[in-house]
């Protein structure tokens, strides 16, 4: 085994600096760091890395051309597996993907695939590389998709490249879904967003923004127009803690509304921007996922002066990404494990004061697994100005309300069969409307996969 | 995209009638529903009650507060995006006798949309309520319920026109009268709703009443706009807009509004600012 290399630091925006503004945290790699990088790589005969993405990107070959500095070529095998590279090669939890079954990862850190994946992205957005699909005209078939979130962009990608007519409806007046308005400015660009999104747009994707199925234009308006539909609108609904005292009071938002503010209305540039955006002193974010991350920084960055973490369990559990947490810690978040909130508590303007919160211990089930429980007697409080809460979504009812032939479990999640196929023929759906709240690299490699089934199925409608 | 402005006219000291170019919304709108506003790429979305909807136009009054309003009287031409319709509609059946109330610029917007909506059946008779501040604050006749509702009254809160206070004033009255209500739909300013809906629940009458919160996307994905019936949490935008009143918990319904105080100012003073004219920024 020849010596392996370390990994090429990536250079970042310094904390007390990046939590002054909105800009990306990480540079980016040069040209150079990016070749020095890849040539880590030590081309494995078998690639475990390549089965453990979702999309399953040709990361080897990849990793060869960056290393030769073919980067042109590069760009061009990652677009076919993947239309949108700048968002995933930044929002993928790669430790757990590719970079997780990275062979190097026995000896040193794996190659930094994800950041590699996001150089190319961002080398063929700057040289101005077109990716020339040879489109089979097909354009007599139509495909609807509902949501322009990672899901919906996929599966138009896909669909467009067999050659059917592809609209996508949107319910925003932005598409990208999650890419626009959940993810932060400084994790995700939003004009690397808007450019792959244009790119699908040139593909010849028609994107109508502004309509929500089920609600301004019909389901049945799209069976009977279109040869397939697919349903990706996500798991767009908030939840809440549901405990007392949280819904008189002013200053408690859910992450999602937070979010929706800072990132899709662009509150931070309130007052340019008409949105505003309240935020106090000491603002508390339940949760630790990477939402939860994503709005404790964004917090931040809107001039909080501490924000806090509340989790129920050890920080080894939270599910954020390991990057995510390290960059919030990095920032001066205050992480509270093992504690619950209990109460909120107003003031008499009707705004939130503090948190009454208990303290909990893992205790091992049956099953082995540890679950949080509270420790009788423990509670505390903590004076709060703002509440976040970050508890996950689940599906936004609005459209299956209005359509009850779509079978859907009790969580309202829509059930698919294997080839993602709904109980109402010709109807799909993927992303995290058809398995919960998962990943954006999830979501990409169900609405690829679904566009297949799509395929298929048009294919033998019509023999 | 734009949206056309086609007529904006003073309907009192606060509030105006605009005109918009809105085909798609109009041909799917019913009563009950609302609409999504946005004057630019850079603003906010804003939920607006429509009065009228007529060969691809839909008809808003607006209020002549905060930047918005501020930058339509300063000459807007077109707006960067109407969304909708969003929401329920009410259903259009015969209710019997109804009486429609209102006591503020959308509410007013929502009785006319109803009445027009509602009259058109047989079997419905209908009574609407309209309350203003002041005799010179009533709208032109034109914009009024008074020429689609069987009867129709107009209260002032001052006193200076038909009854003193606001609309309960006068359902208390046809209630003493032993007038039949059948259903009531209303919506306006949230204490009035409030104390509306002890008198509805003490004579047991149905009834719809806009519940609109605070919103921002206004599909049921930012929670913002949630509200509880019957300690049940619903959400304005998508289960309402219209709900029953005397499910609602109005005092937490109502302390929602001071979230966003401290930015409005600063939303005004910054638009003040940066209009053009002082020449400032040119140095």
């Amino acid at each position: 085994m020849p010596k392996i290399k370390p990994r090429v630091p990536m250079g970042e925006q310094p904390p007390l600096q990046r939590i002054k503004n909105f800009k990306s945290v990480p540079y980016g790699y040069t040209e150079e760091e990016a070749a020095e990088e890849a040539a880590r790589c030590i081309q494995c005969k078998k690639p475990k890395c390549e089965p453990a993405c979702p999309v399953n990107i040709g990361i080897k070959e990849m990793n060869l051309l960056i290393a030769e500095k073919k980067f042109e070529e590069a760009y061009l095998l990652v677009k076919q597996d993947n239309m949108f590279p700048a968002c995933s090669g930044r929002v993928c939890p790669q430790e757990n993907q590719c970079e997780g079954d990275c062979i190097l990862k026995k000896f040193d850190e794996p190659v930094a695939i994800g950041k590699l994946e996001a150089f190319i992205a961002d080398w063929g957005q700057a040289h101005k590389i077109d990716v020339e699909n040879t489109i089979v005209n097909n354009e007599d078939k139509h495909v609807a998709i509902v949501g322009s979130g990672p899901a919906g962009l996929a599966c138009a990608s896909e669909c467009r490249k067999y050659g059917y007519a592809v609209t996508i409806y949107e319910t925003l007046h932005k598409a990208g879904g999650v890419l626009q308005y959940g993810i932060p400015e400084f994790r995700l660009p939003k004009d690397i967003v808007d450019e792959e999104v244009r790119k699908l747009e040139d593909m010849g994707v028609k994107i109508v923004l502004n309509h929500t199925v089920g609600q301004n234009i019909y389901f049945y308006e799209l069976t009977s127009q279109n040869d397939a539909v697919f349903l990706a609108m996500g798991a767009g609904a908030p939840k809440f803690m549901g405990i007392q005292g949280e819904n008189p009071l002013d200053g408690v938002y859910s992450s999602n509304e937070f979010l929706i503010r800072a990132n899709l209305m662009k509150a931070y540039k309130f007052p340019e921007w008409d949105t505003p955006i309240d935020v106090g002193e000491t603002v508390a974010v339940i949760g630790a996922g990477n939402v939860a991350m994503d709005s404790a920084r964004t917090a931040l960055r809107l001039g909080a002066k501490e924000v806090h973490i509340i989790y129920r369990r050890t920080k080894e559990y939270a599910p954020a990404r390991e990057e995510e947490l390290h960059h919030a810690l990095e920032e001066g978040i205050i992480f509270h494990e093992l504690v619950n909130p209990i109460r909120f508590h107003g003031n008499d303007q009707g705004f939130i004061d503090y948190m009454e919160l208990i303290k909990m211990e893992l205790v091992e089930k049956k099953d082995g697994r540890l679950s949080p429980q509270p420790i009788e007697g423990s509670n505390f409080y903590l004076g709060v100005d703002t509440v976040i809460e970050a508890l996950g979504t689940v599906p936004n009812r609005l459209f299956l309300d209005r359509a009850p032939e779509i079978k859907r479990d009790k969580k309202g999640v829509i059930i698919v069969d294997e080839n993602h196929m709904t109980s109402v023929e010709g109807t799909f759906a993927g992303g995290d409307a058809a398995s919960g709240a998962a990943t954006v690299i999830k979501a990409l490699g169900e609405g690829k996969r679904a566009a297949k089934s799509i395929h298929a199925y048009i294919s033998m409608q019509n023999k | 995209m734009s949206f056309k402005i086609t007529k904006m006219i003073d309907l009192d000291s606060i509030d105006f009638l605009v005109d918009v170019e809105a085909p798609e919304v109009a041909e799917r709108f019913h009563p009950g529903q609302f609409v999504m506003l946005m004057t630019r790429v850079e603003g906010e979305r804003i939920p607006m009650s429509v009065m009228k909807v007529e060969d691809g136009t839909i008809s808003m009054f607006i209020r002549k507060l905060g930047k918005t309003s501020k930058e339509l009287r300063d000459g807007m031409t077109s707006f960067e995006n109407v969304i909708g319709p969003l929401g329920h509609g009410i259903e259009e059946k015969v209710y019997g006798n109804i009486v429609v109330v209102s006591d503020a610029v959308c509410g007013h917007a929502e009785n006319y949309a109803i009445c027009e909506a509602l009259g058109k059946i047989e079997g419905n008779h209908l009574t609407s309520i309209q309350t203003f501040a002041s005799k010179k604050e009533i709208y032109p006749d034109e914009y009024l319920t008074k020429s689609i509702a069987d009867r129709h009254f107009i209260t002032t809160e001052d006193g200076s026109f038909g009854d003193e206070g606001s609309y309960i004033t006068t359902i208390k009255r046809l209630l003493d009268n032993g007038v039949k209500i059948d259903y009531v739909f209303g919506g306006g300013k949230l204490p009035t709703m409030k104390a509306i809906s002890t008198i509805l629940a003490i004579n047991n009458i149905d009834n719809l009443f806009t519940t609109r919160q605070m919103m921002v996307d206004g599909s049921g994905m930012c929670g913002a706009c949630r509200v509880y019936l019957d300690g049940e949490m619903k959400l304005a935008c998508v289960d309402g807009p219209m709900f029953d009143s005397r499910k609602i918990n109005w005092t937490r319904a109502m302390k929602r509004y001071g979230m966003f105080k401290k930015e409005e100012k600063k939303a005004n003073d910054y638009y003040e600012a940066h209009k053009g004219g002082c020449g400032q920024c040119q140095k």
